[in-house]
């Protein structure tokens, strides 16, 4: 009978030529979860800890809805446990030789590769995720990070000279990731010499068997912990004592928006339609589908913005026969949205593209530009001059030209504004985990009687202290290339180290900040265009006029109670530090050679914008231009805050820099430090802020630029010494002032 | 039917192909649309009837040609049909595929097998081209003169690689007019053409000129059949389809051999054209060996059991 039944179809598919289910075996994949009893734990120090009287949450196929497993939930003991071993084994990990780790890191790729089947089955039996992308890519590039990671373990000390591991690194994932971005995270820790502890989200068994894997390969147990629970958890993992640094990884790509030429505009929509028309949805264990399912919650978030979409006038095109009653959702491209509807503003949920037409290159940089969102962006044109254009224009991480969503480990990964600042693969990955050589550890010290409300929020009312001696300092507040006086019309006085009147500065407020960031964003265009060796005469030329006031700024120091071999010495180290900016800047960029792409990668620095820099200090003429030179160098606009107690000599650079540079590139605002630093911190516009002062003033920093999430540099109260060679003018000065762009240029005809 | 000047110019000029999108996806289609079980044996049926067998050897003669044409009749041991209930559905190949001067045994060797399985013969200096346009002419029309009903032409590479699109255009229209009721297969040579953005403008410039199928490749340049060329000349068909509403065939030919290769094929149509282009009618396969390993792998569905070579009947 059964052979009847099978001709049968044939006879009937020789017609329809229909795809018949691919279902791929995921008997390995159970079988593992047996080997647990259907009961997962957390995997710490290279054992399954299973504590008792914990509850647990089960792990459903999220498209039959099938129990596979029931999960721990982690407590708060069983963090402290995790970071413990983590800390445990961090001493004997980091000090192993690079090329001890490298092969720690090859072995566990090695096996990566022999359990592949086992890996890829169970991450698409509890993702719903179509099974051919983590089979065809995630795992493929799962090896390729471990290698390309042990390679860079094996050159640390030769080429990371300087750097030393952080320490513990808690890892933070969201409830929708792939088990890859844990590994574009774990990787470059483990290879540089740190010890991770991952928070799962409840029910993600393929980090517990990732870390269960590299817990067996013997003799370094405790270097990757997995313990899953809720992200409330999180707060107890970063307050662990030894935990350096915490990441975060959001959520996995959402939809897609795309802008088309008005001229093209037909024909691309033709085309999408057909293409998508063609996607196949299904079971992420069927071998022959392009897309899977992500859960009801994402199914739902999609279907309300097709409805909102739908009822505000938009057109909307979907394709494809799945069952409505199940937890997929269409491919569906969304068009004609009007522009001020709230959906143009949200974000583009998965499954969907939002497409969007525009008449210029020039509007569609502005309409790309004008998201808080940076991660990634593709440009498909013909015209190369024009795509570069566009490339260069981005304000995004990675843009790939004419191809989309390709990845290598040498690539680094990233993104700017609200997509986050920090770096996977590549060496920007590896300095994530590093700090300079000598760099005290960091200690989490959270005030909690900070009040953030109040911080820096009265401005002290100052009064005139009496006539100034000596030759009175410069006035004013430095922006737009010329001394402004300050709205609030005041005045500070500043005294020198005998407790005399030297001068008075301008009381710097909200407004002027605000007039300043202003005045800096109208000079970056100018400055960002400018070519390194302009940038570099500029700074030179600022060298030279620092020289020639030399006695001037000499004296100043001196009034401020410097020894005068002490104070010539200040001058002439930021002399230096202006000519080593200028002549550093020219050698950036590279180009890399990957694997997945016939062509080059474009490492790119690009300026962060406008850069906000409070001073520190001590060091008064010295940290400013050592903090100023990078920033400039790299083609940032700058607001600075000089130094506090003595900001007389920054004035005096001032009076250089009003003749000498582009108006509006560096504004210098004086005034109480507290007040300008919350000013600076609040300001949504100001891409990047570096913060010298107290350990309070750092951490109202760091809670109030969460607002935009723009990249902070702080100190914690910790002094810096200015005049050494790694402190003032390290490479971590140069890291920190400017943001790597990848642009991938595919070639061939 | 005549298509302006401007047309053609527009139709190709501004053409360019994305080499690296065309390579990722010729990577990806290998891999994203495996077909088991009864299906496999449905899609291998359906790739048999779209097999245009060939034999272009010098040492050709009428027993082997008779023995390819018999097999192009039963191209599938009668009890394996049969268990696929597939018997009675007139399984051929699509047409039998022979040197010009092989036409007359063909058409006789059929004959006598009683059946109407259509000749297809290659002309125009095959496979080379480089022989003068008054003898490549004739050849179509002595081919067809001895019943062949496809001609298989295959394009001159030196208008392409010089950029004589019109010259080009104007050959293949005499092809045509020499072909009469005939069917136009153009073969392009696709191996010899340099680029991506070539194949494309030849594949429009040959379906512009009338042409019925346009084919991959002769089998003797030392590319064939490959996915990004047959992705572009796919991607052309349609583009010609939108623009005219005429759908022309195509036929990949050189290299491909196995069952699972003809799987893939098969796929990558119903992907870029569409179920209506899964039929003879507007696909066909070049292939001498293919059909014996589908025949292998249809035995292996219907027995459970690998086939010996003396299982199965040689071509």
């Amino acid at each position: 009978m059964a052979a009847t039944r099978t001709a049968s179809r044939a006879c009937e598919i020789f017609t329809t030529l229909e795809y018949g289910p691919a279902p791929e075996s995921h008997a390995c994949a159970l079988a593992w979860l047996d080997t647990q009893d259907r009961h997962l734990g957390h995997y710490v120090n290279g054992q399954w800890l299973k504590p008792e009287h914990r509850s647990s949450v089960p792990c459903q196929d999220p498209i039959t809805g099938e129990n596979l497993a029931s999960c721990l939930q982690a407590q708060s003991e069983d963090v402290a446990a995790a970071v413990e071993a983590a800390r445990a084994s961090l001493e004997n990990w980091s000090t192993q030789p690079g090329a001890i780790r490298a092969q720690h890191l090859t072995r566990l790729a090695k096996v990566i590769q022999k359990h592949q089947r086992l890996l890829w089955t169970l991450e698409s039996l509890v993702t719903g995720r179509a099974v051919r992308e983590v089979r065809d890519r995630d795992v493929p590039l799962a090896q390729q990070l471990l290698q390309y990671h042990a390679v860079q373990a094996h050159t640390q000390e030769e080429a990371l000279a300087g750097w030393e591991p952080m320490g513990v690194i808690g890892l933070i994932l969201s409830p929708t990731f792939p088990f890859l971005d844990m590994m574009w995270r774990i990787c470059p820790a483990l290879a540089v010499g740190c010890t991770v502890v991952v928070l799962v989200p409840p029910a993600s068994p393929t980090p517990l068997l990732l870390a269960q894997l590299a817990g067996e390969l013997g003799p370094f147990p405790g270097i990757l912990n997995v313990i899953s629970g809720p992200a409330s958890l999180g707060p107890v993992l970063a307050a662990q004592p030894g935990v350096q640094k915490v990441a975060f990884c959001g959520a996995i790509e959402g939809g897609l928006r795309l802008l088309i030429q008005e001229a093209v505009w037909d024909e691309t929509m033709r085309r999408l339609q057909e293409r998508m028309g063609r996607l196949r949805c299904g079971h992420g264990l069927d071998g022959a589908v392009d897309m899977g399912a992500r859960g009801a919650a994402a199914r739902d978030l999609a279907q309300r913005y097709v409805s909102e979409a739908q009822s505000q006038g938009a057109q909307v095109f979907q394709a494809g026969s799945e069952p409505s009653d199940s937890p997929f959702f269409p491919p569906t491209l969304v068009s004609d949205l009007p522009p001020a509807s709230p959906c143009t503003q949200a974000e583009v949920p998965w499954p969907l593209v939002v497409a969007s037409p525009f008449r210029t290159a020039k509007e569609a940089l502005a309409v790309a530009n004008g998201t808080p969102r940076g991660g990634s962006a593709s440009v498909w044109s013909e015209r190369l001059g024009q795509a570069l254009e566009l490339a260069y224009g981005l304000q995004v991480g990675t843009v790939w030209i004419n191809a989309h969503g390709l990845r290598d480990p040498a690539v680094p990964m990233g993104g700017c504004k609200e997509s986050g600042s920090s770096w996977h693969g590549g060496q920007d990955g590896l300095y994530e985990y590093l700090r300079p050589s000598g760099t005290p550890a960091w200690i989490p010290y959270l005030s909690k009687t900070l009040n953030y409300d109040a911080f820096g929020l009265a401005l002290p009312s100052t009064l005139p202290a009496g006539p100034e001696t000596g030759p009175a300092p410069p006035y004013g507040l430095f922006v737009g290339g010329r001394f402004q006086a300050p709205g609030a019309r005041s005045s500070r006085p500043i005294r020198d180290s005998q407790g005399s009147l030297q001068g008075y500065v301008a009381e710097g407020g909200a407004k002027d900040i605000r007039g300043a960031v202003e005045a800096a964003h109208q000079a970056a265009p100018g400055w960002m265009s400018q070519s390194p060796a302009a940038r570099a005469a500029l700074l030179w030329a600022l060298a030279a006029a620092l020289q020639r006031r030399e006695p001037n700024l000499v004296s100043r120091l001196e009034r401020h109670g410097v020894e005068l071999k002490v104070a010539k010495a200040e001058v002439e180290l930021s002399v230096k530090r202006l000519r080593a900016w200028g002549a550093r800047v020219q050698a950036q960029g590279c180009a890399l050679q990957v694997a997945e792409l016939r062509g080059p990668v474009l490492r790119l620095r690009e300026p962060l914008g406008v850069l906000a820099i409070v001073c520190p200090d001590e060091w008064p003429l010295l940290a400013f231009v050592s903090l100023l030179a990078p920033a400039l160098a790299h083609g940032n606009t700058v607001v600075l805050v000089p130094s506090g107690a003595c900001p007389i000599p920054a004035l005096e650079v001032c009076q250089e820099m009003a003749t000498l540079l582009p108006a509006g590139l560096v504004n210098v605002v004086t005034g109480d430090r507290d007040h300008l630093t919350r000013c600076l911190a609040l300001h949504q516009d100001i891409q990047a802020l570096w913060y010298f002062g107290s350990a309070q003033g750092s951490q109202f920093v760091e809670w109030a630029s969460a607002g935009n999430l723009k990249p902070v540099w702080v100190n914690r109260g910790c002094p810096r010494a200015w005049d050494q060679e790694a402190e003032g003018a390290g490479p971590e000065l140069g890291r920190r002032a400017a943001r790597t762009k990848a642009l991938w240029l595919p070639m061939g005809d | 039917e005549s298509i302006s000047k401007q047309a053609t110019e527009i139709w190709i000029s501004k053409i360019q192909v994305n080499k690296p999108a065309v390579l990722r996806r010729a990577e990806q289609i290998q891999a994203r649309r495996p077909v088991k079980k009864e299906w496999q044996a449905a899609w291998l049926l359906k790739a048999v009837t779209c097999i245009d067998l060939t034999t272009l050897s010098g040492d050709d003669t009428a027993s082997n040609i008779q023995r390819l044409c018999y097999k192009a009749k039963y191209p599938i041991r009668e009890d394996l049909l049969k268990a696929l209930n597939m018997h009675d559905k007139g399984i051929t190949t699509a047409a039998v595929c022979v040197y010009p001067a092989r036409v007359c045994d063909a058409v006789r060797a059929l004959k006598a097998a009683g059946c109407d399985i259509p000749v297809a013969s290659v002309a125009t200096g095959f496979p080379a081209a480089q022989t003068h346009l008054k003898t490549r002419l004739e050849e179509i029309r002595l081919a067809v003169e001895d019943g062949a009903t496809e001609i298989d032409v295959v394009i001159n590479r030196t208008l392409v690689l010089t950029g004589q699109w019109k010259a080009l255009y104007d050959e293949i229209r005499q092809f045509r007019k020499a072909c009469g009721e005939a069917h136009l297969k153009t073969i392009l040579a696709t191996g010899e053409l340099g680029s991506l953005t070539n194949v494309y403008k030849a594949s429009m410039i040959a379906m512009m000129a009338g042409s019925d199928f346009i084919k991959t490749s002769t089998g003797k340049e030392t590319v064939n059949a490959t996915f990004p060329v047959a992705i572009v000349m796919l991607r052309a068909i349609r583009d010609f389809f939108w623009k005219t509403g005429n759908k022309v065939g195509f036929k990949p030919a050189g290299g491909i051999r196995s069952a699972k290769d003809s799987l893939v094929w098969l796929s990558l149509i119903k992907e870029e054209l569409g179920d209506e282009w899964m039929k003879p009618e507007l696909f066909r396969i070049g292939a001498s060996t293919l059909l014996a390993d589908i025949e292998r792998q249809i035995y292996h569905h219907v027995t459970g059991r690998y086939a010996a070579y003396h299982d199965l009947p040689m071509s």
